[in-house]
């Protein structure tokens, strides 16, 4: 019987900055408090996150968020067993504050530091909601993410495949702001797809036609400028419907790159036999009702249970850091005060890096 | 000096440096302080560590923290801000912001014209006067359009652009009297009782970023 400990988390590797307590132990651990601080309306005039001002933002509201946290699961630090932090990957700036603030409350408190790595942290987050057994499927589909990992324990993580370029969410982003869609992407692009017929334009599914989980978003964006600039030139514009159209073929395109991978990183996973098989996603785009709908029907016709957490632990937060703190902490893993801030950290070193090459090393 | 005169950790890493310094009282107990142009983020906490232990003291023993704000390395600062507000947090202690411009002019003799200058990217300048006869507000300026009225009588130029900006003016440079992060624990231990802002990076100057280009499309039937 492991012991209970309580996690402190704090992550601020993009554009929200978060902390948590969660209490309990490996695979039935619950959230105390978790609160998230987004940043949309600083980058809204940007179209997308501006790494300098994101990084403003997390050095002046970390440690606020820490104290709301805390006041909420009405705890201080002294009753915390260590403090977690996302140390990578993601953007630097950010994630320099988040290890720098940490490193000053563990230090103070007398506790000990854990570094996360950020997509253990989605990855592991099913671990926290369902209590999903090793190992399991995920498929971990975000604004800055888009892998299937096969999770085999709190630090075994093989990567079955990713993208070789966007990831879906930038994808969605992109889609939005080529039609005159509010961001975040996702959701606008979503409203819009369930007004519009998906057939009406083709666009590509790339990739579909290699063996093997990899895949490519960027090709996609292409082909919905192109769409759009051939109706542009004929009438001038767009009609409502016409985005709406887009919309849906844009996300029709999306969620057959997904379930097709999806059942091929299945196969693989299945030959593992694992006692209790499970797919779990994670990321912003896993809110996707449309993607999510295909993927359970794909889960069920494999007879995998199909797990999807709450969007609040799906998309960024300082619970799932604080949660794999805790895996962390219980194997016996510890950071020192020199832990550095990483802007690229795969979660599965022994594969050739996806993305990213040279000096700074793979993205993931 | 009894030891209840308050114990003040100052520390900066707003330029290509990285500084600790415990002061208790008037007297510095221990202190370092390291060039480098990389790697802050990984030496501030252990030489904050080598710091106490040198000085004997204990964490939990500090009155006050002292941290350098900048203007400075936009990455430097929120290291030392974000380090100085998790210690502060976690101790229950005020973190007490110090500019760089004031650090470097901290320790002139007295009632002499300082003038601070600070080295930015591109031939760019942050300047800030203290007993100066013309007042001279914290600015982020062209080192060229530096007006040569600042040039008085027995002015002092310090700080990391100190060379360039005497030349310009004429005046004389000065090494500063202490290293920032002695200086900033100083200015610390005559602010820290009161009402204490949390401390903030002081930029100057906005992000680099530009408002997303494409237009959108129009829309044919939007009313």
């Amino acid at each position: 019987m492991a012991e209970h400990f309580r996690i402190l988390g704090i992550e601020s590797s993009c554009d929200d900055s978060a902390a948590s307590v969660v209490e309990g132990r490996p695979g039935a651990a619950r959230v105390l408090s978790s609160i998230v601080e987004g940043q949309a309306s600083l980058h809204a005039a940007f179209g997308g996150v501006v790494p300098e001002i994101a990084a403003r933002a997390h050095a002046e509201r970390l440690d606020g968020c820490v104290m709301r946290a805390l006041d909420a699961a009405e705890l201080t630090l002294r009753d915390v067993d260590a403090v977690a932090v996302t140390a990578g990957p993601g953007l630097i700036g950010g994630v320099m504050s988040g290890v720098m603030l940490a490193k000053g409350l563990a230090l103070g408190a007398g506790k000990p530091l854990l570094g996360v790595n950020h997509l253990a942290g989605h990855a592991l987050t099913p671990r926290l909601t369902d209590g999903l057994t090793y190992p399991y499927l995920m498929l971990l589909v975000s604004g800055g993410h888009c892998q299937f990992l096969l999770v085999k324990g709190p630090d075994a993580f093989s990567r079955l495949g990713g993208t070789i370029d966007d990831a879906p969410g930038e994808a969605f982003d992109k889609t939005a702001r080529l039609l005159g869609l509010p961001q975040p992407g996702g959701p606008s692009v979503e409203t819009e797809a369930a007004k519009g017929d998906p057939r009406r334009f083709r666009l590509p599914r790339p990739l579909l036609g290699k063996s093997g989980c990899d895949m490519s978003f960027s090709g996609l964006k292409t082909a919905l400028l192109r769409a759009r600039d051939s109706i542009c030139a004929e009438s001038g514009g767009l009609t409502r419907q016409d985005r709406a159209d887009l919309c849906a073929a844009f996300q029709a395109a999306v969620s057959d790159v997904l379930v097709e991978k999806s059942r091929r990183a299945l196969a693989t996973y299945l030959e593992l036999q694992p006692s209790q098989p499970a797919l779990a996603v994670a990321g912003g785009v896993a809110a996707n009702a449309a993607i999510r709908t295909a993927l359970e029907r794909l889960c069920e016709s494999a007879s995998v249970r199909f797990v999807a957490p709450p969007l609040s632990l799906c998309t960024d937060n300082a619970a799932m850091i604080a949660y794999a703190g805790l895996e962390m902490f219980q194997a016996g893993g510890r950071a020192d005060m020199s832990l550095t801030a990483r802007p690229r950290w795969p979660l599965d070193a022994s594969q050739t890096p996806m993305l990213g090459s040279g000096k700074k090393g793979a993205k993931a | 000096m009894p030891s209840s005169a308050p114990l003040i950790l100052g520390f900066d890493t707003s330029g290509p440096w990285c500084g600790v310094a415990l002061l208790r009282g008037d007297a510095v107990v221990a202190a370092q302080h390291e060039e480098m142009r990389k790697g802050q983020a990984e030496r501030l906490f252990p030489m904050i560590e080598e710091v106490l232990a040198a000085s004997g003291a204990e964490l939990a023993a500090l009155d006050a923290i002292g941290v350098g704000t900048g203007p400075g390395n936009f990455t430097g600062i929120r290291i030392a801000v974000s380090a100085a507000r998790g210690l502060a947090l976690s101790l229950g202690i005020p973190a007490v912001g110090v500019s760089l411009l004031e650090a470097m002019a901290c320790g002139a003799p007295q009632g002499a014209p300082v003038l601070s200058a600070l080295s930015a990217p591109r031939d760019h300048v942050y300047i800030e006067g203290f007993g100066t006869a013309q007042d001279i507000p914290r600015t982020f300026l062209p080192l060229d359009e530096i007006s040569k009225s600042f040039a008085e009588d027995g002015l002092a130029v310090v700080g990391t652009a100190a060379a360039e900006v005497a030349a310009h003016l004429g005046a004389t440079e000065s090494p500063a009297a202490q290293d920032p992060a002695e200086a900033i624990a100083r200015i610390a231990a005559q602010r820290w009782q009161g009402e204490v802002p949390p401390p903030a990076p002081l930029y100057f100057r906005p992000a680099d970023a530009a408002p997303a280009s494409d237009p959108p499309p129009r829309i044919l039937d939007e009313t």
